[in-house]
């Protein structure tokens, strides 16, 4: 709402700058987000909450002011007795939905370009002026918040107007934008004897227009239900100064008011009396305006506040605010005025007294309850923990979207039966590319990778922990699994310490060094069939016997459908962390650490290509030995050294006794056991 | 040879060694079973008795002269061959160091774990609840029916006429009403999404819910509450100011400025010249929300708050542009 500050001293003099009077505005709930220098005058920004349409009006915010400064309010002199009778019959079919309608009829008006001032104050306002006539009903709409509608009298058919829903008989409307349009059911509509001449409270019909050639005027002021043209306006995909004030509320109360003082100015402006004829009017108001009687304790009050306002003080500020009040024994009984259709129970009387009073002067006061502290809860913890063990493998936190694009999903070459097809779809995407709710974060993690890649960063380790979302039944909310992924991509030949690692041992060690920090032992890695990883460079995650994941590098074919133009390996990774947070163990209960030392065991092997290392490393672990401790490898070679399609590899075996320190001739026997078992059972042989 | 005669010899032939083993030679010349001043030591037993005291302490006395000058060459020789060595086993300290460098933390990220914090602190535990949301518990539950003006307040992503992504952080607050009998005292974070793109708005960004419901709590505790919030955030300084709004799930509802941070109150582009800047919403629960999940509000009252997180990052860190949270730039990342 723009207010400029010399209209609203038409209202009241405030006797305050208009920067004090923004700040009392503003303290008291109507923002004044800015204050714009036009000519002469301040126009005062005000940011209007929804609920309060009565400040939707240059009377409405000097009615405020009036309650905030105690400056007196100057309204318009209201009408001089009743005017004679319109000559039109006005019949409302639904008395739920228009509660009242009234008009005047002005004739012999001369129809014209409208005065400068006029102009200035509607354009002042946001407004566009069109002509003396419309400009008028725009000017007292953002006087005093009551939007009018002015018919060409001529072009109304039979004398009469009814107020009706749409229906069989009416069915369409050109309205004054020249749009033909098919009324929505149940939208209210203005016709005369033969059709719909305007859209209730929203928008004029083009037949009954104001024109050029128009003298005789039938101006209109009515109330019209606030949800009944909210739901119009929006099925028409129609918003216009008239619904939006009627979609809040109207003032029932000042519609003669309104009437009077736009009959006035068109008498005024369209000839000047003499010329103009007032003519006859006509008010059928069939649902008087009944306030509601709230009734309100003045503990309750200071018991929702925290506060100690008297009773006094808190009748005083609902009377200054136009609201009935009378009192006994602690209880107040107060109605609002007919401009306060937001004012419903005793929240809304509380909120009002609070307002008033200043939230300034309402002491801070910690409360004592103590409740129930249940602290961070321990999955707030357990994704505290994986972004600190990520980031330690050096991934930044990325946050993307939650969007994906449709073409991901090809672009990954999932299968039909894929769960990741099965993506929520948005109704009203605000691009295609964002159309779908993301089934897994690597989409995102690519684009977030070629950005960077794009602006010359060579090295790049992002991971974002982020929801996920599965469609599943129609209707029904999808699941909304939490998952980690991560992308990375480094540069060889730079860096300083040379790595020989493959990248997918380092995304690998990502993840495991993740597990290790989760303390989630039960845990293996086998080849994954993820269709967009390298199938010789993949690995799924099991743990606790589940699939929770995959680790690898991107398969070139689907590097080249995300349009990637790089030649590094780039690793991608996506761990499901609600399973992952099911696998959390228990609090260690502690073992005492081994009292007898270890004896060592190197062994080295050359096995064929396909032989896994953990394949080996299970097969020492389960071997029948209460003695063996741990194995582990150690080395891994190919090449010249050793016949082609087989590979080298060093374990260490590690082996102990709990009650007593092994001899070296008691490994022997075991060890040697071991090799002879291990090489029949890999088909290896012994590096010589 | 007198004493003094082989101290001048045993010095001038010190001299020039730089080597323990020719230190050990030039020992055993003098000090040897047949070295020079053994020698002489021996030829005292032929002197006369006055003669052989004073020149059998002239010789011990050059005994302990050359055994200490020995000794303290060795020393020196000890420390100069641990110099050498040192030296060439030298590297190049300033090279860096070996490690992985570790990620950084997003900065909305960081500013949610700070907030979530410093609420965990006061006694808050915290919720979660779903990013697609029936329209039941983002709007209706919260006494937002539809064809409701407040609607407007938030451009909503529609997955079917009654399903949502969530605009607000606050249907948590009737999940877990649904689930729990008061007192009741969270707060949640979280992702909400609106349907708006320009340079100030993304379609997805963060808030946290702070919620408390007890049989006590006033306007006077959400005062307090996120007064000393905000003082932990930004600055314990920093004025606070409370001034009514309108949220449809709330009532009496209060917006709540902080003073400008950057023009100190005096006005600047960052507050428009007013002096305060806006940063978040809150309220007293409204009755019709706590009836709708059978909490008796003639019993219960409470507070409901929300915040943006990516505000509260803009204004910690001073960005200018909302959406370098979202582009994921090492280069934006790596400064958090
Ligand atoms: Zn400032």
């Amino acid at each position: 709402m723009r207010v400029p500050f010399g209209w609203l001293q038409e209202f009241i003099n405030p006797g305050i700058s208009v920067e004090k009077t923004a700040h009392l505005l503003t303290m008291s709930g109507l923002e004044v987000e800015a204050l714009e220098t036009d000519g002469e005058d301040v126009v005062l920004v005000i940011n209007v909450t929804p609920n309060r349409a009565d400040c939707l009006s240059i009377l409405g915010i000097a009615r405020e002011l009036s309650v905030l400064t105690g400056a007196p309010l100057k309204l318009p002199a209201p009408p001089a007795g009743e005017a004679g009778p319109a000559g039109i019959t006005v019949e409302i079919r639904n008395t739920e939905l228009c509660r009242r309608y009234a008009g005047r009829v002005i004739r012999n008006a001369r129809t014209g370009p409208g005065p400068e001032w006029m102009a200035k104050r509607l354009e002042a306002c946001g407004l566009r002026p069109i002509n003396n006539i419309v400009d008028v009903t725009n000017y007292v709409l953002l006087e005093l918040g009551h939007p009018l509608h002015a018919f060409d009298l001529n072009t109304l058919k039979g004398g009469r107007i009814v107020v009706d829903t749409a229906d069989k008989v009416y069915r369409k409307i050109k309205t004054l934008d020249g749009v033909e349009r098919k009324l929505p059911a149940g939208a209210l509509v203005i016709a005369d004897a033969e059709g719909p001449v305007a859209l209730a409270g929203i928008m004029g019909g083009a037949s009954t227009e104001v024109e050029e050639s128009t003298r005789d005027i039938f101006l209109e002021a009515a109330w019209f239900e606030p949800r009944n043209i909210r739901k119009t306006a929006r099925a028409l995909g129609l918003s216009t100064e008239s619904s939006y004030r009627f979609e809040r509320g109207a003032d029932i109360g000042i519609i003669p008011l309104a009437l009077e003082r736009a009959s006035l100015l068109i008498e005024d402006l369209a000839g000047g009396p003499g010329t103009v004829i007032r003519d006859g009017g006509v008010d059928v108001y069939p649902v008087k305006y009944a306030p509601p009687t709230i009734e309100v304790r003045t503990s309750r009050v200071n018991r929702i506040l925290g506060a100690e306002i008297e009773e006094d003080e808190m009748l005083r500020i609902l009377s200054r605010l136009g609201f009935a009040v009378n009192s006994s024994d602690g209880l107040i009984r107060t109605s609002p005025p007919s401009f306060r259709l937001d004012v419903e129970g005793e929240a809304d009387v509380i909120e009002e007294v609070a307002r008033i009073y200043g939230y300034d002067r309402i002491p801070a006061a910690l409360p004592s309850s103590t409740l129930s502290a249940d602290g961070a809860g321990s999955r707030e913890d357990f994704i505290r923990l994986v972004g600190g063990a990520i980031r330690k493998s050096g991934y930044s936190e990325a946050v993307n979207y939650s969007f994906m694009n449709p073409r991901a999903l090809e672009n990954l070459s999932l299968s039909p039966n894929d769960l990741r097809r099965n993506a929520v779809v948005l109704l009203n995407p605000l691009k295609t590319e964002e159309s779908l709710l993301r089934t897994t974060i690597v989409p995102s993690l690519i684009e977030n990778l070629k950005h960077n890649r794009e602006r010359g960063l060579k090295n790049i380790r992002l991971a974002e922990t982020a929801r996920v979302f599965i469609r599943e039944r129609e209707g029904e909310l999808p699941r909304e699994p939490l998952k980690l992924a991560g992308i990375a991509v480094q540069q060889k030949t730079h860096s300083f310490w040379r790595d020989a690692a493959e990248d997918f041992y380092l995304a690998k060690g990502a993840v495991e060094a993740l597990l290790d920090e989760l303390r989630i032992k039960d845990r293996h890695f086998t080849p994954s069939g993820e269709p967009f990883l390298h199938p010789g460079k993949s690995a799924d995650l099991v743990a606790g016997g589940r699939k929770c994941g995959y680790v690898g590098v991107l398969s070139p074919a689907a590097a080249e459908k995300f349009e990637i133009r790089e030649k590094e390996e780039i690793t991608v990774f996506e761990l499901d962390l609600d399973v992952l947070f099911d696998l959390l163990p228990p609090p260690t209960v502690y073992r005492p650490v081994p009292k007898f030392p270890y004896i060592e065991r190197d062994i080295a092997i050359v096995v064929a290509d396909g032989i896994k290392a953990d394949d080996v490393i299970r097969y020492i672990k389960n071997y029948p030995s209460e003695f063996i401790e741990e194995a582990a490898v150690f080395d891994l070679y190919k090449g010249e050294k050793v016949p082609a399609g087989k590979k080298s590899m060093a374990f260490n075996i590690r082996y102990r006794a709990g009650d007593r320190t092994l001899t070296e001739d008691e490994i022997e026997v075991i060890h040697s056991g071991l090799v002879k078992d291990l090489l029949v059972h890999t088909g290896g042989s012994l590096r010589a | 040879m007198g004493g003094v005669n082989i101290r001048k010899s045993f010095l001038q032939e010190l001299g020039p060694v730089r080597t323990i083993s020719g230190l050990e030679l030039l020992r055993v010349r003098y000090l040897g079973k047949k070295g020079i001043l053994t020698a002489e030591l021996k030829k005292l037993g032929g002197l006369p008795p006055e003669e052989r005291r004073s020149a059998g302490a002239l010789l011990n006395e050059s005994k302990v002269f050359i055994e200490t000058e020995l000794a303290a060459r060795r020393q020196e020789l000890k420390e100069l061959e641990l110099r050498e060595k040192f030296a060439s086993q030298a590297i190049d300290v300033t090279l860096p160091g070996r490690y992985t460098r570790p990620g950084r933390t997003h900065p909305v990220i960081r500013v949610m774990r700070e907030i979530t914090g410093i609420f965990v602190a006061m006694g808050f535990s915290v919720e979660e609840g779903p990013e697609v949301e029936l329209d039941y518990y983002n709007f209706e539950a919260l006494n937002i029916p539809k064809e409701h003006p407040a609607r407007e307040m938030q451009d909503t992503f529609y997955v079917s006429p009654d399903i949502v992504l969530r605009t607000h952080t606050s249907p948590v607050q009737v999940r877990v009403m649904q689930r729990k009998k008061p007192p009741v005292k969270f707060i949640a974070p979280g992702k909400v999404y609106r349907c708006d793109a320009d340079i100030s708005h993304t379609p997805m960004f963060h808030q946290i819910e702070g919620f408390m419901v007890a049989d006590d709590i006033t306007f006077s505790h959400l005062k307090a509450v996120l007064e000393s919030f905000l003082h932990r955030i930004f600055s314990p300084d920093v004025p606070v100011r409370f001034r009514p709004s309108y949220f449809p799930f709330t009532e009496p509802s209060a917006e709540v400025d902080i003073g400008c941070i950057f023009c100190k109150g005096t006005g600047c582009r960052t507050c428009k010249g007013t002096g305060w800047i806006e940063i978040l919403g809150s309220g007293m629960v409204h009755p019709h929300v706590l009836e709708m999940v059978g909490y008796d509000s003639r019993i219960y009252s409470g507070f409901a708050f929300g915040i943006g997180m990516e505000r509260v990052a803009m204004l910690k860190y001073s960005i200018d542009d909302i959406r370098l949270f979202f582009e994921n730039d090492l280069r934006f990342l790596g400064q958090f």
